[in-house]
């Protein structure tokens, strides 16, 4: 792998055409849009017109984003961490998309959403301390780092296979409307997921029982190494809500001020209407993850032209010239980001690790007798007594 | 005390949780108007409404999925697949989302669910009507594993289930649900899961078994005692996860001799744990080496196989002749 990653970044596998960003063609294709490239309001979708505070903390968090993959990155390349899924480039569609929910609503995670828990109020220290595995953080070093998830924040971690938990989102949403509940839902998932049975569970569950809940795809053009036209022959993923009767919607991923609107359009008629599979056409710039090379399967060139598209510069264009935000406050923002990182990074370092005790806890409500003497055993033999 | 036959006590268990407690519903393919193929929900969905006693679209791994959703915001749901033969579709939500939801948390949520699944075989209904998966389901941890055969156990024990905090499956005795009856007292008393049930007591061998062939091994006990003389104890597990290690160990310490009978083919069986864990903390006790009777590693056939696939009385004699005749 180390060999590979040194290597200059030429594609090495069967040639393909090098396809240009989907968002070039956003008009024609019908994906909705606030912003252009530039960040000017050239888009069908009129501007949201957020608070300012809601427009800063929307840019704060994709910026923190940004800049925890940076710096995982080399945690990880270090081998400090163990494992790492990117999220540079998909920053706009999942905090916005997040920020557009309630407090109150429940989010059902996939693996590219740190901004999720940074916009519910999750610390750099919680999600550092996830990275490391450490025993201290709600899911008590257990998962995969970025498999984030807290209850206290109504986020619910992703089980890990791909697609697989889609209908448990749709199942709570189900639950909240059968109690009579006003809770609403948005569940993440990848362009991939959709050929998995569960979300074509969901999709025709949802379809007859109208849960309250926004199936929001990231479509970011890769699954590992699989395009999208290998994995659908469907012009959209958004289009495939049509057969289920949910209604659908494709939307610039990278521009969170479009993902807003129509995520709290869809939240907000849920109760009513109830479904919605909103798309949101964005791009992963990195690997799958560190242990992915995509130097195999795609051209560099198609990540660089993705850049022009890249949420961060663009959103901060439009902020710019609304005025509330400056090169300067951009400065000093990821100078103090960068500080509190080395806090968080450092803290949660020096935290400990589970206990091989603690790992029989949480299997069942109570621990089986079997469970209790096989933990008994280990500990034994681990201590050297057998 | 009323006379129940397996079905009503299963029907009646679920209306009195339905009853008891607004956030129990119940879905599946069919169990709503038609009441389920076998007719185990009938009346339900009349009685509580369509939308707690739910017919679904034919997706047993969707069933089982929202369910699971449904468990993870407050529902008690009771998950019904029409025949066992189908609930691999599911494997994937039950093994590796519904059981691990609570682990792989931390325990912040958790998905108290119960799957019920009709199984077993001698109603000639071919491999994918007459099976026995409970080997799949207790490997791994997270859901308990139940097998009910008796009026009165699954009342109780369904009760326990829906009660339960954390997933159960419950794996249903098809062909007794309408040959056999018993008396079951409406009382909402659920059985404490994890508890054995010495069926018949002997001295000479414990013969282990759960499932409609519990009353099989009865029948052969029974049987031996008048001709050969043979006191053979019979116990019933009831509950494969978890399970009464205690009362299995104890007959086992008296009788010396074990053989057990079960369903699912031989290879990987529980029957092979159970062995496992007896010669290892019973090992000074035996006579003899434990006995499995199973059948043997195919496909449940159609033809025929109720006779002799399936452990009968013949092979269960046979299987108790081997034991308390061997000799070294």
């Amino acid at each position: 792998m180390s060999s590979k990653e040194t290597a200059p970044a030429t594609f090495a596998g069967n040639p393909r055409p090098i396809v240009g960003p989907v968002l070039d063609r956003a008009r024609e294709l019908g994906i909705r849009q606030v912003l252009d490239a530039d960040g000017a309001l050239a888009g069908d979708l009129p501007d949201p017109d957020l608070p300012r505070e809601t427009l800063l903390k929307m840019y704060r968090t994709m910026l923190t984003v940004s800049a925890i993959d940076a710096r995982g990155w080399k945690l990880q390349r270090s081998g400090r961490i163990d494992f790492w899924i990117p999220s540079r480039g998909q920053e706009g569609s999942h905090t916005a998309s997040t920020m557009a929910m309630e407090p109150s609503d429940w989010i059902f995670m996939a693996s590219r959403e740190p901004g999720t828990m940074l916009a519910r109020g999750a610390t750099l220290l919680q999600l550092f301390a996830q990275f490391f595995g450490r025993a201290e953080e709600p899911l008590k070093g257990r998962r995969l780092p970025l498999l984030l998830g807290d209850r206290s924040l109504n986020i619910v971690p992703c089980m890990t296979i791909v697609g697989s938990y889609i209908p448990h989102a749709a199942g709570a949403a189900w639950a909240a409307k059968i109690k009579g509940d006003d809770t609403r839902f948005i569940v993440y998932f990848g362009d991939g997921a959709t050929s998995r049975g569960e979300f074509h569970s969901a999709m025709n569950f949802a379809g007859i029982h109208k849960p309250p809940i926004v199936f929001l795809c990231q479509n970011n053009g890769w699954a590992v190494s699989t395009p999208n036209d290998r994995q659908t022959a469907s012009e959209t993923f958004a289009e495939k809500g049509n057969a289920y009767g949910v209604r659908n919607l494709r939307v610039d991923g990278n521009d969170p001020l479009a993902v807003y609107s129509v995520t709290r359009q869809a939240r907000d008629e849920a109760r009513e209407l109830g479904p919605t599979l909103i798309e949101t056409v964005t791009y992963r710039l990195g690997p799958h993850t560190s242990s992915d090379n995509p130097d195999l399967y795609r051209r560099s060139e198609e990540a660089e032209a993705w850049r022009h598209w890249d949420p961060i510069p663009r959103f901060r264009k439009y902020l710019e010239r609304r005025g509330v935000w400056t090169a300067e406050d951009g400065q000093q923002f990821l100078a103090a980001l960068e500080l509190q990182m080395d806090q968080a990074v450092h803290t949660a370092e020096a935290m400990r690790q589970t206990a091989p005790a603690e790992m029989f806890d949480d299997v069942f409500e109570q621990p089986t007798r079997l469970l209790q003497e096989q933990r008994a055993l280990m500990l034994a033999d681990l201590a050297g007594e057998a | 005390m009323a006379q129940m036959t397996v079905l009503e006590a299963l029907n009646a268990a679920m209306a009195h949780e339905l009853e008891r407690d607004p956030d129990v519903v119940l879905l599946g393919e069919d169990v709503g108007t038609e009441g389920g193929i076998f007719r185990t929900t009938e009346g339900l969905q009349l009685r509580f409404g369509s939308h707690r006693v739910i017919d679904t679209p034919l997706d047993e791994k969707g069933i089982a999925a929202h369910a699971v959703g449904m468990a993870l915001y407050g529902l008690k749901p009771i998950v019904e697949i029409q025949f066992s033969g189908f609930i691999h579709d599911a494997f994937e939500q039950i093994m590796f989302c519904a059981s691990k939801y609570r682990w792989a948390t931390g325990g912040m949520y958790t998905v108290p669910m119960v799957v019920r699944a009709p199984s077993f075989g001698g109603i000639r209904g071919g491999f994918w009507h007459s099976q026995s998966p409970e080997p799949y389901y207790i490997h791994g941890g997270g859901i308990k594993v139940i097998v009910p055969s008796t009026a009165r156990d699954a009342y109780g024990m369904m009760l326990a289930a829906v009660r339960d905090p954390d997933p159960v499956l419950i794996l249903e005795p098809v062909p007794l649900y309408r040959s056999l009856r018993g008396e079951v007292e409406d009382n909402g008393i659920a059985l404490e899961l994890g508890q054995a049930e010495v069926v018949r007591e002997g001295r000479d061998l414990t013969l282990l078994t759960w499932g409609p062939l519990r009353h099989d091994c009865l029948g052969v006990a029974q049987a031996l005692h008048s001709e050969r003389g043979w006191d053979i104890e019979v116990i019933d597990l009831r509950s494969l996860v978890p399970y009464d290690e205690d009362t299995l160990l104890a007959s086992v310490r008296k009788t010396g001799r074990l053989v057990i009978v079960h369903e699912a083919p031989m290879s990987g069986g529980f029957g092979a744990e159970l062995a496992a864990m007896v010669q290892q903390k019973a090992f000074g006790y035996l006579h003899c080496p434990i006995e499995r009777v199973a059948p043997p590693d195919l496909p449940y056939g159609y033809a025929g196989a109720d006779q002799f696939y399936r452990p009968n009385e013949r092979r269960i004699r046979a299987g108790i002749a081997r034991t308390m005749e061997f000799q070294v």
